[in-house]
């Protein structure tokens, strides 16, 4: 036990301070005891105990691409929608009706589930102002949360673990994937990535590991507690990397943190090494108790409600969907992609009510813009502005949220609907609602929170 | 500014630098070779690849095929829909295969070819010109373009600015990848239009979404030909009435257009910042970059004199810059080989390795290609890049479970695959190669030996102990004992660095 509060404090050590790559990997005690002492006089009043049975848990689920919003959340009744629309439009007889005026695309019965029975939010028209139509750009403004003519380089999770987290295990944000998005960046990130648990390891004999630990000073805390199986262990399910999408998954990166890049690796190499036996240990133990389809984004939250069912004191998930960027032949790309959201939702949902977990979590999408309101000559979509964000949870105000943006010619900007919700007041409402702390500093200012829950 | 790095600081580190950016490393003879020549020759030994005979062999289906193409094409329309579909995928299986091959093709060349900087180059436009065959692939012959466009990379590594950004342009694989191809003037595609500026060349906020729409006009016309697996122009999909572009008004073509955006001061500011942040593994501040930018300009928008200045400047043997890189998957993977003289593992492996650790060539993640640095380094991919470091090492792929090696070759036939890499050895490390006998013979040579071949630096005291402690259980050093402590060395975070 001493050993593990050692360690814990370590790595905390590293995290805190630019000096930390200086020292030597063997922290003496009495200085280990000495900055713990430090930090718990001087930890913040907003600072969020992680347990991993009680919290909240939000997911965020990325439809990279652009998703084409006015065929996903349809108004069918438009006459400037069918106008604009001739050949990829959606009719009244195929969507899944919500009102008289909009309904879900047709592939999207997974959804239509979901907002029967009062679980899944519609904000409907969530933009910001001066939207920007590159992939890149719009993405990194919504991982900022930043104004559009503005560069930030910081992410609101990572800001938020900044401000809320500070020295939480490494998994309190788990990627699935093996890339760091930059809403997680930070100026000490937080957060783990990994596909597939069972290889989620150092591979090798007793020994060679044994040495691997002494090398990379994680021996100090012993790994007496390994439960987790070898490398047959897991059920088999892995979770494909970047499918195959002119846009997979979107991160701009660059250097997160100043200071040399061996110093970044060695947090990365010691939050892999605290991680592992952890997260192997509960995907082999834990079981999913629904059928997911066999996809990318399925196999995604299947990981994901297997994490929140053993326990891993998680606050925040990232998933991700490529795809959506339907310049050419839309139509079969978008009811592919949408069916598997869907589903994948549903099950997702089906699996943490068998769990008794629902009311703990909250799922939260968003893709970087909507697209054009008329269609191109490809039957396909250019890059366009406003669209919708779902969001699904026990305790959600379920329904359509906002009001559709106007088609009338006149309304539009540019060629693309205006926004009516600020993105960030979805987050403002995240943050606030749900994960229970002040918007304002993780937002840099603040935005009437809209009440999801 | 970029002024010459003193003679006297041209030494075996700064050598061994200059190799391993402008190259891909190599053994501690290579690096002693370059440091005894004056620092220019070490340059243009590199640089001015053009004297260096080669005599590498393309691959035998590196060519247009009309008429097989033409024939799966007739075969496909006259077919039931089963039989259509059928013929579709073996097509797509046959491509894929030749992907495949083609990435082998290319990191032998890399790894074993005469002229690692032209490679370099090309691994550069590759990623700065991110094309994916995800995309390409819906076309007949794909695996053809892919190397094509490989090749106009290797052509054009170091020659002019506008020219790269035309010839890259109408390259096929780029029309289909950006949409191009089917842009006419009634509903232009905006796809090429708005990325040429924004990642190609210009940058994010140095043009207007006019400027956009109105070169998305001028490219019409520019498109390609399935069948003969070509670059056309199509007059009637041209739209020749007037545009305006970044303040130029005329009846514009793409060529005008590319032009223009050249002529723009930023243009050179945009390619040589891209170009330092490669090389030197970090933004070059304003100042220089805006020396680096008149280098360029001053020399007509030619890239080998930009090069020949950058290698030879003080600023890229900086101490903020050397050994303050992360290894790209592709530096990592040929790399190691280069060091360790030993094989690269079979494509299908070597393939499935940079899947796993995120440069998967030929199928950058997006348009922008690979965002580089830090962003290689997540907990997945550091312990990947520790597993992985085992394949090479024993030239086997045993570390590799079915399950990930599925998720590594994209998630289909990874269990097939898993058992042809269980079979498979390729070699591995050969010990009397890198290490001298007495040097296998001494725990502390044989240290210092790794140190110096595998880090071009040292552990830290710890690490060095943990290392000693695992020599120290073994009473005679096998050939595996040394092994083991080849990848040790290279689990580690300094290994990743270069």
């Amino acid at each position: 036990m001493k050993n593990e509060i050692t360690l814990q404090t370590r790595r905390e050590f590293l995290r805190s301070t630019i000096l930390g790559s200086a020292l030597s990997w063997t922290v003496p005690a009495f200085l280990a005891n000495t900055i713990a002492s430090l930090q718990s006089e001087a930890a913040d009043s907003s600072t969020q105990i992680v347990t991993g049975t009680d919290n909240t848990i939000l997911v965020v689920l990325q439809m990279a691409g652009g998703n084409d919003g006015l065929n996903t959340v349809v108004p069918y009744s438009s006459d400037y929608y069918h106008r604009a629309r001739p050949t990829i439009g959606q009719t009244a007889n195929s969507v899944l009706k919500l009102n008289g005026d909009i309904g879900f695309h047709g592939a999207m019965t997974g959804f239509k589930s979901l907002y029967d029975s009062g679980n899944l939010a519609v904000v409907q028209g969530v933009g910001y102002p001066n939207p920007n139509r590159s992939h890149f750009r719009s993405t990194e403004i919504w991982q900022t949360a930043s104004d559009s003519d503005q560069v930030e380089k910081y992410g609101w999770i990572g800001r938020y673990f900044d401000s809320c987290c500070a020295g939480a295990d490494p998994t309190v944000g788990v990627v699935v994937g093996n890339q760091l998005p930059q809403s997680f960046y930070a100026p000490k990130p937080t957060g783990v990535c990994f596909n597939n648990p069972a290889n989620y390891r150092f591979l090798a004999n007793q020994q060679t590991e044994a040495a691997y630990q002494e090398m990379n000073g994680t021996d100090m805390g012993g790994s007496g507690d390994m439960t987790g199986g070898g490398s047959g262990g897991g059920d088999g399910q892995s979770v494909a990397s970047n499918s195959g999408d002119s846009i997979g998954m979107l991160a701009a990166a660059q250097p997160m943190t100043g200071g040399r890049v061996e110093d970044f690796i060695e947090r990365t190499a010691l939050d892999a090494q605290m991680s592992s036996d952890k997260v192997r240990e509960i995907a082999s133990r834990v079981q999913n108790q629904a059928t997911y389809p066999t996809s990318q984004l399925g196999n995604s939250l299947k990981l994901v409600a297997k994490l929140i069912g053993g326990g891993l004191p998680t606050r925040i998930y990232y998933v991700s969907q490529g795809g959506y960027d339907t310049h050419t032949q839309q139509a079969a790309r978008q009811k592919q992609l949408l069916a598997d959201l869907g589903d994948s939702t549903k099950a997702f949902v089906d699996d943490l009510k068998a769990q008794g977990n629902m009311q703990r979590v909250l799922v939260m999408t968003f893709s970087e813009f909507g697209r054009r309101v008329a269609e191109n000559a490809n039957a396909g979509t250019d890059h366009g502005a406003a669209a919708p964000v779902f969001i699904v949870g026990n305790k959600v105000r379920a329904g359509l949220l906002g009001r559709y943006p106007s088609l009338a010619p006149d309304d539009l900007f540019e060629g693309d609907i205006k926004f009516n919700v600020d993105f960030r007041s979805v987050y403002a409402g995240v943050l606030e609602n749900w994960l229970k702390t002040k918007s304002a500093p993780i937002l840099g200012r603040q935005f009437p929170p809209l009440q999801i829950v | 500014m970029l002024n010459p790095l003193p003679g006297e600081r041209w030494n075996y580190e700064t050598a061994t630098h200059l190799l391993n950016r402008a190259g891909f490393g190599g053994t501690p003879g290579d690096f002693q070779r370059l440091s005894d020549m004056w620092h220019e020759n070490a340059i243009a030994s590199l640089v001015d690849y053009e004297k260096i005979p080669i005599s590498t062999v393309d691959p035998a289906w590196a060519h247009p095929d009309f008429q097989r193409v033409e024939a799966l094409r007739e075969a496909v329309k006259n077919a039931n829909p089963v039989n259509a579909k059928a013929m579709r995928d073996q097509e797509n299986r046959l491509q894929a295969s030749r992907i495949l091959e083609l990435r082998g093709w290319w990191l032998d060349r890399m790894a074993n070819g005469p002229r690692p900087f032209q490679e370099k180059m090309v691994l550069f436009w590759h990623g700065h010109f991110a094309t994916s065959i995800d995309k390409v692939r819906n076309m007949p012959n794909s695996a053809y373009l892919m190397w094509r466009q490989n090749e106009l990379f290797r052509r054009l590594a170091t020659d002019n600015w506008l020219r790269l950004l035309i010839e890259a342009g109408r390259d096929p694989a780029m029309l289909v990848w950006l949409d191009q191809w089917q842009s006419r003037k009634e509903h232009p595609n905006e796809n090429f239009a708005r990325e040429s500026m924004e990642l190609f060349a210009l940058g994010e906020g140095h043009y207007t979404e006019t400027d956009v729409t109105e070169a998305a006009r001028a490219l019409t016309g520019w498109s390609y030909l399935p069948l003969y697996q070509s670059f056309t122009y199509r007059p009637e999909y041209h739209d020749s009435g007037s545009k305006t572009i970044l303040g130029l008004t005329g009846n514009l073509t793409g060529e005008d257009f590319l032009a223009q955006v050249v002529r723009q001061p930023q243009a050179a500011r945009f390619i040589t910042a891209k170009i330092w942040n490669f090389f030197a593994g970090q933004m070059p501040s304003p100042a220089l970059n805006q020396a680096l930018a008149e280098v360029l300009t001053n020399n007509g928008y030619q890239f080998k004199p930009l090069m020949k200045v950058m290698f030879r400047s003080e600023e890229f043997y900086a101490d903020s810059v050397i050994r303050n890189d992360v290894k790209s998957p592709v530096q990592w993977l040929v790399g190691s080989t280069r060091m360790l003289q030993c094989p690269l593992p079979p494509p299908f492996i070597s393939s499935a390795i940079l899947r796993g650790l995120g440069q998967d060539l030929f199928a950058p993640p997006n348009v922008k290609g690979w965002d580089g640095g830090m962003s290689w380094i997540t907990t997945n991919t550091l312990l990947d890049r520790y597993n992985d470091a085992a394949t090479i090492v024993n030239g086997t792929a045993q570390q590799l479970s079915p399950d990930d090696f599925a998720r590594k070759a994209g998630g289909k036939g990874g269990d097939r695959l898993a058992k042809l890499a269980q079979r498979i050895h390729v070699g591995g490390v050969d010990v009397p190669k890198i290490l001298t006998p007495e040097q296998c013979a001494d725990k502390n040579q044989l240290v210092d030996a790794l140190e110096h071949r595998l880090l071009q630096s040292t552990l830290s005291e710890d690490q060095e102990k943990g290392l000693r402690d695992f020599l120290s259980s073994k009473q005679v050093l096998a050939d595996a004992d040394i092994k083991t402590a080849v990848r040790l060395v290279m689990s580690t975070p300094e290994y990743q660095v270069v």
